[in-house]
């Protein structure tokens, strides 16, 4: 009976979610529009059809040896999305909880933020060759910041009171930190791993780019070089397309989990 | 209640604290016998807080040293303190949660608690915002209870609310103290909560000085009757001890 009911809720989520999802389709079909019409005005060499593109994508998704590439940049984005996110948290976690390495991080920061992400290519390159290891690391600069300040942020902003409570019900630091400091931050971690997570994507296509190693960014500067926009927007259709489905499935479902109780306050409450 | 045998519930030996420099609290002496309840009066801003945020451990004092005798306590605070994110029954479960009780058995125990409080078990999966300030109120104190402590520190817990409901909140500490056997230190400014609720009054230096007296009240809690609770409550308002509590009331009226 339990379990029946818990698949009900279960699925009642699932279908509010889908339900959401109609204004993002209507959104979409609205952008293919003023695509089209672009393309009736300047032609195919300017601007191929959307039709034509989703075509170009679609063969492109059924031969090995593109899936090969993609595979490559996913994997590169992911290992520095991931290296990001650790470094990110427990750096973040740290200066939240004290203030002096707060203090000492800062100005660093404060640097790194304003060292444009091409510069950090450069420098990869220089330092990694066309190797994995420079896609990569130019990943983590540029996601680690947003994910360490949302971190150090949301422990900073924790409820005090809370931490009282929870001592006063026998609480160490340990259990205070795993039982309200990260259920606490995760309400501003979730926004910046998704930022993180579309500029990790951006990031490793931009560094294949010009780095000349491969992936769907070396696809892409071939497609520039044959001067193939069709190709051109089927990789770049193909890379965006791989992020959507990768925000809705996983990042969105996993926040909705988190952040449920925040509609018990909104006027329409809480779906159950 | 006090016997020379029997070693104090909780003892405070010339405790004191202060916040950045600012002395808040000095030479407070106090002691508890097991099971009794202590009202601890004082006009606002006296300290009271901080003395029984000292006492439960979440504040170490500057000065002087505490013994606990007791085997553990709970707390209500002057707000809920409830989390956000959990559900009502999550939040009376916390702290079964932190002494490492399984999930299973956290979740009846938590019902046996909120039903000690008159919480609905169709509340229990409510979020805190979905609740009224009483039930909210209801649940901290079925927080304090679900561990069956044998001591409980409550911080002017129902200043919030209105007259009747305090009034059944009221009845539901001293069942509740009577039915687990648990003894408390409750904060209050209104003398006929204290005297409603408790075995003995003390009273706070207006600027946390020490203790300037204390009352043994007589009968037990939830014996005296509403005339007893009355008569009890204007004699103290012009005992000397208590006269600086009731300057503060009647500055309060609008
Ligand atoms: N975190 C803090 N930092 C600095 N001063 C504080 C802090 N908390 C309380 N104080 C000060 O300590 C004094 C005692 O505060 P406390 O909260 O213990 O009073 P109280 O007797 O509980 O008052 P009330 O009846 O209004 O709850 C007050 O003067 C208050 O300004
Ligand atoms: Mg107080």
């Amino acid at each position: 009976m339990r379990l029946t009911a818990r698949l009900g809720a279960r699925l009642g989520h699932v279908g509010a979610f889908v339900w959401s999802g109609w204004a993002g389709i209507s959104g979409l079909a609205l952008f293919a529009a003023v695509w089209q019409a672009g393309h009736e005005v300047y032609g195919n060499f300017i601007l191929s059809a959307p039709a034509a593109t989703v075509g170009a994508a679609a063969t492109i998704l059924t031969e090995a040896d593109n899936l090969a590439l993609i595979w490559d940049t996913v994997r590169r984005a992911a290992q520095g999305f991931v290296l990001a996110a650790a470094v990110g948290i427990v750096g973040g976690l740290g200066a939240g909880y004290s203030a002096a390495t707060m203090r000492l991080v800062r100005p660093i920061l404060t640097v790194l933020l304003g060292v444009p992400p091409i510069a950090w290519i450069v420098l990869a390159m220089i330092w990694f060759g066309g190797s994995d290891g420079t896609v990569i690391t130019t990943v983590v600069v540029a996601a680690t910041p947003l994910i360490f300040v949302s971190v150090a942020e949301g422990v900073m902003t924790r409820d005090r009171k809370l931490d009282d409570m929870a001592t006063a019900f026998g609480a160490g630091p340990l259990a205070r930190l795993t039982t309200l400091g990260l259920r606490h931050v995760l309400a501003f971690l979730f926004p910046a791993l998704t930022v993180a997570l579309g500029s990790a994507m951006k990031v490793a296509v931009m560094a294949e780019l010009l780095a000349n190693t491969g992936g769907i960014g070396g696809a892409l500067a071939m497609a520039r070089a044959n001067l193939d926009v069709t190709m051109a927007l089927a990789w770049v259709l193909v890379a965006v397309g791989g992020l959507i489905v990768l925000e809705y499935l996983l990042v969105h479902p996993v926040r909705a989990e988190f952040e449920r109780w925040r509609n018990a306050s909104r006027p329409w409450g809480v779906k159950r | 209640m006090a016997s020379a045998l029997t070693p104090a519930a909780l003892t405070l030996d010339n405790v004191g604290y202060a916040y950045l420099g600012r002395t808040v609290l000095d030479r407070i002496d106090l002691t508890l016998a097991p099971g009794e309840v202590v009202a601890l009066v004082g006009p606002s801003g006296c300290g009271k807080s901080t003395l029984a945020h000292i006492a439960a451990g979440v504040l170490e004092p500057r000065h002087g040293h505490l013994e606990r005798s007791y085997r553990r306590h709970g707390m209500v605070f002057q707000e809920a303190r409830l989390m956000p994110w959990a559900t009502t029954r999550e939040n009376i479960a916390y702290p079964l949660r932190l002494a490492g009780v399984s999930r299973r058995d956290r979740a009846a125990r938590a019902e046996a608690a909120a039903a000690r409080v008159a919480l609905d078990i169709r509340d229990l999966d409510k979020y805190p915002a979905e609740l009224s300030g009483g039930m909210m109120q209801r649940a901290a104190i079925a927080r304090a209870l679900v561990a069956e402590p044998d001591f409980v520190y409550f911080d002017e817990p129902f200043t919030a609310l209105d007259v009747a409901l305090k009034r059944r909140m009221q009845n539901l500490v001293i069942e509740a103290s009577r039915a687990l056997h648990f003894g408390a230190l409750f904060i209050t400014h209104d003398l006929s909560e204290a005297v409603r609720v408790a075995h003995r009054i003390a009273v706070m230096d207006l600027h946390g000085r020490g203790i300037v007296g204390d009352r043994l009240l007589p009968g037990m809690p939830g014996d005296r009757d509403e005339a007893t609770v009355y008569t009890l409550a204007a004699a103290l308002a012009k005992d000397p001890a208590f006269r600086h509590i009731h300057d503060v009331d009647e500055r309060r009226l609008p």
